[in-house]
């Protein structure tokens, strides 16, 4: 696990030391800025969180210690099992549909290159560039009943069964819905990381595949996937803590329902600190949600490692 | 040179001395509220409270800020959880949440000084805590039926005098096939005034029964409300995507004669009475009682405050301006302004039919009932809608939903004394 | 060579140059229907800000009668891009400045200089990026506030930067680790420092990431309404985000028309800013290939 950088040079003792001082500085000053920013912004507040779950409070009345009533309380909330069960499918998700189209398109428009699809490259960040209210509101208007963009059209072609369908309110396919939307919202994010990381594997190791005749899948299989190993697996992590911190979307869309169809331990937290005036409660929910992102984390790194430190 | 530019320097002194002192003498208040003061009909209210009050008092500087929806109670709640940055007047609907914020100290108990403002009853009662005054409601909001008046005279339909009526209506109108309530359940909170009032005709003051604890909120008048709520769904009466809409799309139902009624508060006046909102006549009316077997009446309304502003406690250092400011804020001068809202100062005449006529179903009230989830407690709120929403999904327990809630409300605020 | 494979592996539609412009073709196409898709639901409210009230509320889908402009009229007069513009320019840019290089920093280092403390301090700043935002904004503000900071715009994006370090150090760190190492050694060599090595060597390969990184955290910074909202009370310091969401939320979707038009002018200026820059974006981002 431990790599030292190479120091190449075979110098003399002294000199060594010098430069081990050195390197110990040069550390010590690259880090400091990004540990000041956590110290003075973050580390407060997450302790107010750890603090505060243990305790009983509004938010506005006076804080009192109940140990871990709240954490026990959370075992016999329908609603927090809800949004637990509805993050994984949705991490599980994001990773089973989001990562694999997203590598799809980053990896077809950097293989070929061509007239159509290099204007392409530039559209599917477009949707990144919308705050999250208005995604939520065009997911409503693609998904909703009456005159939703789906059901309209499902009128037009004189398609009964597709009018009929009401995404946002059937428990089985509201959650589906907000998915859809947070695939075309999220993933532009996803394909330019991965066509950078693309680019970045050097150019000689596709021309001898092509000189072997090998095929655009055999070359993605074989060469770009190890390749994009590390990239693939932090997406990997960008998509878990993000379902975990899932909030926004479908705050906005459904505001949880249908009954607990879509709710998320965002939600969850937002409601039982902001509506229901249980701050200690939201604190708990913080801390799960804290403590399972550090352990998925720390699992999805250290999976594979071994592979990954021989790049 | 030099005596000139040690004079140009005492000029600069005394200037910035004298603009210190000047605005010294002027108070600064600081306002947060919902909507942007704009030329929107429906804004006219606070761009009239806004313009009017500094054009009358232009010693008194106002900062009002708009906030928007989930805005202003976020950052209320923030602002008074951590006793810092509170604005001087914010605006609320009054009830359990400003009671909180009074409970917890940051209010600026003004009894005495809005006692003698007149104005409706339940209109100041929504803005008393503990039996003290913290602000006014200008305006007032009740529940009651938008009825589209158009399809009812089409299809030779009477608006329902009693409860058992509503099931001949709605069948007729669905068998022309328009869809005989608009609700926008998808966002939960509207199918609460329903719900109210069927519980309020079976059980009369079952709901404040249950509040204080003396009935749980499974009993028998919140299971039958509940049933009958369940079987409208059912039988179709809420169109076929009620979970799918929400209010907004609730409303454009109602606007495009596609919805023959809606059961809402009074707020939606202005638009329902607007001929760019809508090109349907749609009119108002109470919420009728059982023929029989009931004990709620036609005289028990439901509704709140629907625009209220409160004064917090760094208000106390400018507490004259501040009254200046609420007094105005009750003036028929401002008030005349609101083409939609129902006016709870005596003698400001209502602007459209439609909000006369919800104005005189307020008159009509014998006792009024807060919304349920603005003046039960914060903690059981967002539990109740929930629930109400899951009376219309397929295949639900009302009673188990209640007995949950019930079980929640046992935790939170108590159980039943007996 | 390695990649030499049989054909039978490459799964029925197989390899073989004698194919290769098909599927080139057949991919292209795809491509091309993914971006229609992607792009149709951005020019929905384009169909809807010309609209009145009643047109949009009987025709959602149909194409306007008419271009009428009073929709983006009241919707400019409220969002006033001429004050929020700037504090927002502010706090993009001062945001940007106090994310990328602590990130870039900390990023090469983790990815490196690995030891055990390094590692044990890449945890340490990686637990930022585990906070759900709603949790911590009371504990943020009431610490602003005794810190004098809460109501200015540093006040805003340096905790806006302190939420975005975590996530970009740990994309710096994954740049900087597929860097081939022999990059550093033969910098090394030369007789290169620490600090000559990072910058002129590692931090010009980073170029790819630090494109990026500066679009997300300014589209992030751009965005934001939560922490904005909590964090600024003076109007005057109030960014576009906020004027345009206090006008929305006051209206709510039910205005449609007006909403759209909201939408249309606060999107327009990243968009075209997205628009005019995207080809140099796109080059930076794709300069990763590594020349010898």
């Amino acid at each position: 696990m431990e790599i030292v950088e190479g120091e190449t040079s075979c110098a003399g003792k002294k000199k060594h030391k010098k430069k081990d001082r050195n390197r110990s500085v040069f550390i010590f000053f690259c880090i400091l800025p990004a540990i000041l920013f956590l110290v003075i912004f973050l580390y407060y507040p997450i302790e107010e969180t750890f603090r505060l779950s243990l305790t009983k409070t509004t938010g506005l009345s006076k804080e009192v210690f109940v140990g871990t009533d709240n954490y026990q309380r959370l075992f016999h909330d329908e609603e927090f099992f809800a949004g637990l069960k509805h993050v994984f499918s949705w991490a599980f998700w994001s990773i089973v549909i989001q990562l694999p189209l997203s590598f799809f398109i980053a990896f077809s428009l950097t293989y070929y290159s061509n007239r159509f699809t290099r204007p392409l490259q530039a559209v599917f960040f477009l949707p990144n560039v919308l705050p999250s209210a208005i995604t939520a509101m065009l997911g409503k208007f693609v998904f909703a009943p009456n005159y939703g963009l789906i059901v309209s059209l499902g009128k037009v072609l004189g398609w009964k069964w597709l009018a009929s369908i009401d995404f946002l309110g059937n428990p089985n396919l509201a959650f589906w819905a907000i998915f859809a939307i947070a695939t075309w919202a999220y993933s532009g994010f996803y394909v330019i990381y991965l066509m950078s990381r693309i680019e970045q594997i050097p150019r000689e190791l596709r021309e001898a595949a092509e000189l072997d005749g090998a095929s655009m899948w055999s070359y993605a299989r074989r060469i770009v996937l190890p390749e994009l190993n590390y990239p693939l697996r932090i997406l990997a992590v960008l998509c878990t803590v993000g379902s975990l911190k899932l909030f926004d979307l479908p705050n906005m869309m459904t505001t949880g329902g249908p009954g607990n169809a879509t709710v998320t331990l965002g939600i969850t937290l937002y409601r039982h600190g902001f509506i229901n005036w249980n701050y200690g409660k939201a604190a708990a929910i913080g801390v799960v949600i804290f403590v399972l992102s550090l352990v998925f984390t720390i699992l999805q790194f250290s999976l594979g490692r071994k592979k990954d430190e021989a790049i | 040179m030099k005596k000139s530019r040690i004079f140009a320097l005492c000029f600069l002194i005394v200037c910035l001395f004298s603009t210190a002192v000047l605005s010294a003498d002027e108070v600064k208040l600081t306002i947060w509220g919902r909507d942007i003061p704009d030329d929107s009909a429906d804004h006219a209210y606070v761009h009239a409270l806004i313009n009017g009050f500094q054009a009358k008092y232009p010693d008194v500087k106002i900062d009002y800020i708009a906030l928007g929806d989930p805005g202003l109670a976020d950052k209320t709640k923030i602002t008074m959880a951590t006793g810092s940055g509170l604005p001087d007047i914010f605006q609320t609907w009054g009830g359990s949440v400003m009671g909180g914020y009074a409970d917890a100290g940051m209010l600026f108990d003004l009894t005495n000084e809005l006692k003698g403002i007149p104005c409706s009853d339940a209109a100041r009662q929504a803005m008393t805590w503990k039996g003290k005054i913290y602000g006014v409601a200008p305006f007032f909001a009740v529940a009651g039926i938008f009825v589209n008046e158009g399809i009812f005279k089409a299809n030779n339909l009477k608006v329902p005098a009693t409860i058992e009526e509503f099931d001949k209506v709605c069948d007729a109108l669905k068998a022309k096939g328009i869809q005989p309530f608009a609700c926008g359940e998808k966002d939960k909170w509207p199918a609460l005034a329903l719900y109210m009032y069927l519980t309020n005709r079976y059980g009369g003051d079952a709901s404040a029964k249950a509040a204080a604890r003396q009935i749980p909120y499974d009993s028998d008048a919140f299971v039958k409300a509940a049933q009958l709520y369940q079987s409208w769904i059912k039988k179709g009466y809420f169109g076929a995507t009620p979970l799918g809409e929400g209010y907004g799309d609730a409303q454009q139902l109602m606007a495009t004669g596609k919805a023959a009624m809606h059961i809402t508060g009074s707020w939606m006046c202005a638009q329902y009475a607007n001929s760019e909102f809508t090109d349907q006549t749609i009119g108002f009316y109470a919420f009728p009682a059982f023929k029989s077997g009931g004990v709620g009446t036609v005289n028990d309304i439901m509704g709140q405050t629907d625009i209220g502003f409160a004064a917090t406690k760094v208000a106390a250092s400018k507490k004259d301006a501040v009254v200046k400011f609420l007094k105005y804020a009750m003036s028929t001068e401002a008030c005349e302004a609101e083409p939609g809202r129902i006016c709870s100062v005596p003698g400001v005449k209502a602007k459209s039919s439609l909000t006369a006529q919800a104005a005189a179903v307020f008159a009509t009230a014998k006792t009024v009932t807060f919304w349920w989830d603005q003046d039960l407690p914060p903690s059981v709120t967002s539990p109740l809608n929930d629930m109400l929403q899951t009376f219309f999904l397929p295949g639900a327990d009302v009673k188990k939903s209640l007995s949950s809630f019930e079980a929640l409300c046992v935790e939170n605020i108590g159980p039943v004394k007996k | 060579m390695r990649m030499r494979r049989e054909q039978s592996a490459g799964r029925g539609r197989s390899s073989s140059r004698v194919h290769y412009g098909m599927s080139e073709i057949i991919i292209t196409i795809v491509l091309v229907v993914l971006a229609v898709i992607t792009i149709f639901p951005l020019v929905v409210p384009l169909l809807f800000a010309f609209k009145t009230q009643l047109e949009f509320a009987y025709h959602p889908w149909a194409i306007p009668e008419a271009l009428r402009w009073n929709n983006f009229a009241e919707a400019w007069k409220a969002v006033r891009i001429d004050q929020g513009l700037l504090n927002t320019l502010i706090v993009c840019f001062g945001s940007i400045l106090c994310t990328i290089p602590s990130a870039v920093l900390a990023g090469y280092v983790f990815a490196r200089y690995r030891s055990r403390v390094t590692e044990i301090l890449f945890y340490a700043i990686l637990i930022g990026y585990f906070v759900p935002v709603q949790m911590v904004l009371v504990p943020l503000y009431r610490m602003e506030v005794s810190l004098k900071m809460n109501d200015t715009l540093y006040g805003l994006f340096l905790p806006m930067a302190a939420f975005g370090i975590p996530f970009w150090t740990l994309i710096y760190r994954s740049f900087f680790k597929s860097l081939p190492r022999e990059l550093a050694e033969a910098a090394s060599i030369d007789g290169a420092g620490h600090t000559k090595t990072f910058f002129r060597v590692m931090l010009p390969l980073a170029q790819p990431a630090t494109v990026l990184a500066v679009l997300q955290v300014f589209m992030g910074a751009w965005n934001d309404y939560l922490l904005s909202l909590i964090l600024l009370s003076d109007q005057n310091k109030f960014t576009m985000q906020l004027r345009v969401a206090s006008f929305l939320n006051s209206y709510g979707t039910d205005r449609m028309p007006r909403y759209a038009a909201a939408v249309i002018i606060s999107a327009l200026p990243t968009l075209i800013l997205y628009l005019v820059g995207h080809r140099w974006i796109i080059k930076g981002m794709l300069s990763g290939a590594i020349k010898e």
